[in-house]
């Protein structure tokens, strides 16, 4: 009923694909841009900003930045926290080396960094693959917080070691910083991410996508039919890297303030991992559902008890969240081992019949 | 198919409801305290004692006394695991009722000063933060009192050169430290005074994968032969340390912790082999005082406490630090009380009764603690107080009080700390100072 396609007809080619074979899909998309630009903005306070929304669009941008690499092309990686760190630190010396440089232009840039050392480190996939290559890029992980603790001039010289990230205008309008609004820095990673999203989704549905798909399936068979292994994958970590080293930049600039070298270290890898996979692999969606269960409902469980009054620790509350979120996600793994956008997929084709199904 | 969609709508609801109200204030009638504790993660095991002491102090002051002059005080923690991410969680949770915030972490420290200046709440980090804090034209709203980190290293290296510094020309120092920013604090202070006294400073950084495997780090001080170790452990790393050096036999006599490592629990482990292990401390354990008799009388024995008793949790050195620490934010709310001349101070009050706190001992024998906490007081200009500290060594089974009342000396530290204030205030710019302080 909701989804009813019944007089949807595709009369030419360009139709059959379009983004939106489906015109409730751009409905429901709409929708959420309407909820996400307009709707959460005039609702919203200031904790929700900084404790849930900010956040999980910042997660869901470095899940899906891991997403086309593990996901598309087919290369599993755990060096995606160090990648992290490589866009916030090279956001950070751009910024102290430049202060008058645009702080948007900054970002974009430190993505670059990222992207460099991900081929540099994407060298290996070359020649190996699966859990050897996750072995090496683990390597780039380790190697790279180390290198942040070490290297003074990462982090201009300072006593603790830390970065922290100063006030910047743009426009006149605070944007980075202690003295920031929540809600500006909002809208500017929300403009980030749905840019990103964006080529993201582009990128994956056009000739670049569909070579990373054709070398994840089955490498050889993509090699005889002219695939440039290579490029293939060099393209895959280049891509990768540069969304996961933005993602990174907003993560300390724009949402954190301050950030130390073990910010960047295995268990942020493990995280945005988690998210790709409990979202599913090989899905632009995915990433999104993903953080929202990872990142947004350990925040909302722990302030249900409060709400409704029950006096329970927070301590306890801290314990009962981590046993109820671990419960959620493999019950969620095990009713659809394939992610939740494959979840949110088999919901769809129900409604597209509902309510007569066949 | 259909409950699955019910139970999409129910989740929908509930996130709504979460982002319209916003968290719901566990904020009744009161002073609202809150607090960024630890009990559970990687360093619950001695941020417990601490968080009981913290909370079981002021449960007795509303059991006994009905409150701070009449006025209940609410007494909040938001669980952070000693992680930065909750930590910023938890901040934007508490802070819109509070009149103080505790961050209990270097890390969320550093996420939080900044703000200071903008949401306009106190942080108190007593014993810990950034050594600068203590100037307070520059950190209007930050307190680390009783001492800074820069105090403790200088009293510890009062205590190894016998008062005079400058007999430890020649001598070679180790500084085992956690790899951390908390680690790092009071690195510019031991180059300068080993740069003036001549002493060779080795620093040791452990990193934080390698807290409870040091052999690597134990292995260079055997290499080294270093006449001192200083330790600023924490968490597992004090353990760890404390291992390892029994294993290689150190000799305890000649090591040296900050106040973070001086945990009971962590001495336990190793028992007598400990016997002679020092740790600079700016409080004393003394379960006798009539205070930690209220709190038995009061809290304990009338089960309100969360304490283990089975581990003689009550006489160790860091609950009882987490009374003192309670102890030192409730005078500076009395003095807002007082001054302002309200019963519920806001957060901006707060902060003037923060720097104008008079612990003197006097008023220590009146609250009952004499003896338990170094005698301090804080101005606009001094948010630290400075107030000494003691050394306090391990006979094998406890620490006990090992030496008069130490003192930095100011003179050395204070051109550090403007340097460095005046450098943080330039890096946050624009960074308002307290214009009106005169001091």
């Amino acid at each position: 009923m909701f989804y009813r396609t019944a007089g949807q007809f595709k009369t030419s080619y360009e139709a059959d694909h379009a983004l939106f074979p489906v015109r409730q899909d751009a409905y429901l998309l709409a929708f959420i841009l309407l909820l996400a630009f307009v709707v959460f903005p005039l609702t919203a306070s200031e904790f929700a900003f900084r404790a849930l929304l900010i956040p999980v669009l910042i997660y869901s941008l470095a899940a899906l930045g891991l997403n086309i690499l593990t996901g598309y092309a087919g290369q599993l990686s755990l060096g995606t926290g160090a990648f992290m760190g490589v866009g916030a630190y090279a956001c950070y010396k751009l910024l102290t080396v430049f202060p008058e440089m645009n702080i948007v232009i900054a970002i974009a840039m430190s993505g670059f960094f990222s992207a460099a050392v991900g081929v540099l480190f994407g060298l290996p996939s070359l020649r190996i693959k699966g859990f050897y290559l996750a072995i090496a890029t683990l390597a780039a992980q380790f190697f790279l917080v180390w290198l942040f603790q070490k290297w003074a001039w990462l982090y201009n010289y300072n006593a603790s070691g830390a970065i922290q990230v100063p006030n910047i205008e743009m426009f006149g309008i605070t944007v980075a910083g202690p003295r920031a609004e929540a809600i500006t820095q909002y809208y500017f990673v929300l403009c980030f991410v749905c840019a990103m999203t964006f080529f993201a989704i582009n990128i994956t549905r056009g000739r670049i996508g569909r070579m990373w798909k054709a070398v994840r399936d089955m490498d050889i068979a993509a090699e005889l039919v002219g695939i440039n292994l290579m490029r293939a994958k060099l393209t895959a970590f280049f891509v990768s890297s540069y969304i996961v080293g933005v993602s990174g930049a907003l993560f300390v600039f724009l949402w954190r303030g301050a950030a130390e070298a073990n910010l960047f270290d295995i268990p942020l890898s493990f995280r945005v991992l988690f998210i790709a996979i409990i979202g599913g692999l090989g899905s632009i969606l995915g990433n999104y559902l993903g953080a929202i269960l990872i990142v947004a409902l350990p925040v909302i469980i722990g302030s249900v008890p409060e709400a409704f009054g029950i006096p329970i620790g927070s301590a306890t509350v801290e314990h009962l969240n981590v046993m109820l979120v671990g419960a959620l996600i493999i019950t969620f793994l095990i009713v659809e081992p394939h992610g939740l956008a494959r979840f949110w997929a088999m919901i769809r084709e129900k409604l597209i019949l509902w309510p007569f199904p066949h | 198919m259909k409950h699955w969609i019910r139970k999409a709508a129910v989740s929908t609801a509930l996130v709504a409801t979460v982002m319209l109200t916003g968290p719901a204030s566990a904020q009744g009638d009161g002073i609202y305290v809150p607090n960024l504790s630890y009990r559970t993660g990687p360093f619950a095991s001695t941020g417990t004692p601490l968080m009981n002491g913290q909370r079981d102090y002021i449960t007795m002051l509303n059991e006994r006394d009905g409150g701070l002059n009449g006025t209940k005080l609410v007494y909040d923690e938001c669980e952070t695991g000693y992680n930065t991410e909750k930590g910023v969680e938890c901040y934007e949770k508490t802070k819109a009722n509070a009149v103080v915030t505790q961050p209990w972490s270097t890390g969320i420290t550093l996420q939080v000063l900044p703000k200071s200046n903008v949401d306009n709440i106190p942080i108190l980090a007593p014993g810990y933060g950034f050594s600068a804090m203590a100037d307070g034209k520059v950190f209007q709203w930050a307190y680390n009192p009783p001492s800074s980190y820069w105090d403790g290293a200088y009293m510890i290296l009062q205590d190894i050169s016998g008062g005079d510094l400058s007999t430890l020309n020649g001598k070679k120092i180790a500084f085992l430290h956690l790899d951390h920013p908390f680690g790092k604090e009071p690195l510019p202070l031991l180059e300068k005074l080993s740069a003036e006294h001549g002493f060779e400073l080795v620093p040791i950084p452990v990193g934080l994968t390698e807290m409870q495997n040091q052999s690597a780090q134990w292995l260079q001080i055997r290499r080294e032969r270093p006449d001192n170790v200083i330790m600023w452990g924490w968490g597992a790393m004090n353990a760890g340390a404390m291992t390892e050096a029994a294993k290689t036999k150190y000799p305890m006599d000649q090591f040296y912790g900050v106040w973070w490592s001086g945990h009971d629990g962590d001495l336990k482990l190793i028992g007598d082999q400990g016997k002679g292990y020092r740790s600079i401390s700016w409080s004393v354990p003394n379960s006798e005082s009539a205070l930690m008799q209220d709190i038995k009388k009061h809290v304990i024995d009338a089960g309100k406490s969360q304490i283990n008793q089975g581990e003689d949790e009550f006489d160790s050195v860091f609950y009882q630090r987490g009374v003192m620490i309670s102890l030192i934010l409730v005078e500076g709310i009395r003095a807002a009380q007082e001054e302002f001349d309200t019963q519920n101070p806001n957060a901006e009050q707060v902060r003037w009764g923060l720097e104008n706190i008079k612990l003197d001992e006097a008023r220590l024998a009146e609250l009952g603690a004499e003896g338990m906490l170094v005698p301090f007081s804080t101005s606009c200009a001094d948010h630290t107080g400075h107030g000494g500290g003691w050394i306090l060594e391990w006979d094998g089974s406890k620490f006990v009080k090992a030496s008069d009342l130490l003192k930095a000396d100011r003179d050395v530290i204070r051109p550090l700390e403007e340097e460095k204030a005046k450098e943080y205030a330039e890096a946050n710019s624009p960074w308002p100072v307290n214009e009106e302080c005169s001091m």
